[in-house]
């Protein structure tokens, strides 16, 4: 599958702080085969957590986010560190935590497997009984996952290393395991938590070109009725538009949207796809 | 054997050596008589005179240590899963926990061996109470360190509280286990003898008390020697135990 939506979607925020419409880019899916419903319904989402010293303010981590994920589609989710996209990330997981109080809702139009920051890695399983944990997980028959996993090391250059522990493994190696792990669960909706955040500069770069040389099907499968999409957070401008066919920019806390634009063309080189300066004054925005 | 670990294994040998001659000679030459500080040679003559008694102690003070080992590592393995499962048996556990350690094993036992009376069933059960403290607290805080994030991770790809028990919690909680049971099995041994002090028929305790009633100084030097062999064996065990058990460990990373 590839990411030719893209091409019916026209920008959507020419000017930076444009609120989100509900409509979403879903609409401009209607040329598909097969019209399916939003991969993820954000609508009015605010939370906050409450204080944890005597007299504090609760702190409010997002405020009023409304936002569509479309199926098939890859969106990136960008803001400074601490704008509560995690957050954002985990309720459309519905994994907040049971301290947090919600506005609104999320809701994911399929099953979602969701990626934290760290690798999360168990010590002691090898490397491919560690990636057999998102199966297992997500209830998959243990003979199917097997047969794909054999195929994903190969594909995500872990080969050879099927039976290393992890702590032989570089860090790298350790977070494509922790995404091949989640490709596994078969949940067609991938909420990635900067996947590669942990990495120095250079090993993120190549793992970033790497992931965009993947299509979305070979990791969630081309089967099911379920929307499929990914969905990436990440606080580098560069990773969001290597990557994403929609980037979503959140300001810092309270996280709200300030900007929402659609990838400009889709036979563009990645390079030009995306107005870097806007994206990068839209961070910058106060307030 | 690494050249490091050889090297520090000389030096430890000859430390020992060297204070055993200090012992033998200041002995000899200050001499003092053999009901204050026998010499070492005096004490190895002594053991291989006694021999014959010793094994039926050995026995019976190792088959305690053992039993109330296994014991209290359960308890204080299950102990830990089970509060890291559902927290308020930790808030219902943790003021006996508390009381448990804060009474010194000496004071405990009589009662022990008025409940349970002088047999095994009392030294296992005064072993097991001081065993099952550290491995409690060591598998507890080995759950904690991998809980939060990787149970996250388990239910962020639609697994269940059980499957964060089977994948996360209980495989966590093992090395954490295994790493207090360490550390208690050097208590393990000394926890057995002084419930024999108390009451018993036999067992390593029983034979150093008799000793001292009859001023046989080298026969209770004899009875240390023993006590710290015991438990050194132990360790040696627990340590290839470990190896086996957790082989994803690297050596540093199990100490």
């Amino acid at each position: 599958m590839s990411r030719e939506p893209v091409l019916e979607r026209a920008v959507r925020a020419d000017a930076p702080l444009a609120p989100a419409s509900p409509a979403g880019p879903g609409a401009a899916l209607g040329s598909a085969p097969h019209p399916r419903r939003a991969a993820i319904t954000v609508q009015g989402l605010s939370v906050s957590f409450a204080a944890t010293g005597r007299g504090a303010e609760p702190v409010r981590v997002l405020d009023n986010v409304t936002l569509e994920v479309a199926d098939r589609e890859f969106v990136a989710i960008l803001g400074p560190s601490g704008c509560g996209k995690s957050t954002l990330l985990r309720a459309m997981g519905s994994l907040l935590d049971a301290r947090a109080s919600t506005h609104g809702a999320a809701t994911a139009g399929g099953s979602t497997a969701w990626m934290p920051q760290r690798d999360c890695l168990l010590p002691w399983r090898r490397a491919m009984a560690n990636a057999m944990v998102g199966a297992i997980a997500a209830g998959v028959p243990r003979e199917r996952a097997a047969a794909r996993a054999a195929r994903l090391f190969e594909d995500f250059g872990l080969a050879g290393f099927e039976s290393a522990w992890p702590h032989q493994l570089s860090g790298g190696m350790r977070q494509r395991l922790a995404l091949l792990r989640t490709c596994l669960s078969e949940r067609p909706v991938l909420l990635l938590d900067e996947p590669f955040g942990a990495l120095d500069p250079v090993t993120r770069r190549r793992m970033n070109q790497w992931l965009a040389s993947l299509e979305l099907a070979d990791w969630i499968g081309e089967d099911g009725e379920e929307p499929r999409a990914v969905v990436l957070v990440t606080h580098d401008v560069d990773e969001a538009i290597a990557l994403a066919d929609r980037i979503v920019v959140l300001s810092g806390r309270p996280g709200r949207i300030v900007l929402e634009v659609a990838a400009q063309h889709a036979g563009a080189a990645r390079g030009q796809r995306f107005d870097r300066e806007q994206l990068l004054a839209a961070l910058d925005y106060e307030g | 054997m690494t050249r490091g670990r050889l090297r520090a294994a000389t030096i430890g040998v000859a430390t020992v050596v060297a204070l055993l001659a200090v012992w033998e000679v200041a002995v000899r030459v200050s001499g003092l008589p053999e009901f204050v500080l026998p010499a070492p040679s005096q004490v190895a003559v002594t053991a291989i005179d006694t021999a014959p008694l010793l094994g039926e102690h050995i026995v019976t003070t190792a088959t305690e240590a053992v039993l109330g080992l296994a014991l209290g590592v359960f308890i204080g393995w299950a102990m830990a899963v089970l509060i890291a499962t559902l927290p308020t048996t930790g808030h219902v556990a943790q003021p006996m926990v508390l009381l448990s350690q804060t009474i010194p094993t000496v004071v405990l036992a009589p009662l022990m061996i008025l409940w349970t009376g002088y047999g095994l069933a009392s030294k296992v059960i005064l072993v097991a109470l001081t065993v099952f403290f550290p491995v409690l607290i060591s598998a507890a805080a080995a759950i904690r360190e991998v809980d939060a994030d990787h149970a996250d991770m388990v239910a962020g790809l639609g697994g269940t509280r059980r499957h964060q028990l089977w994948l996360v919690r209980l495989p966590a909680s093992i090395p954490g286990a295994l790493s207090g049971l360490r550390i208690a099995a050097t208590y393990a041994v000394g926890a057995a003898v002084v419930s024999e002090y108390l009451a018993g028929e036999s067992g390593l305790g029983v034979f150093i008390q008799r000793s001292r009633k009859a001023y046989a100084v080298d026969q209770i030097f004899v009875g240390i020697v023993l006590i710290a062999a015991l438990a050194g064996l132990f360790v040696l065990a627990i340590v290839a135990l470990r190896r086996a058990v957790t082989p994803w460990q690297t050596a540093p990373a199990r100490v």
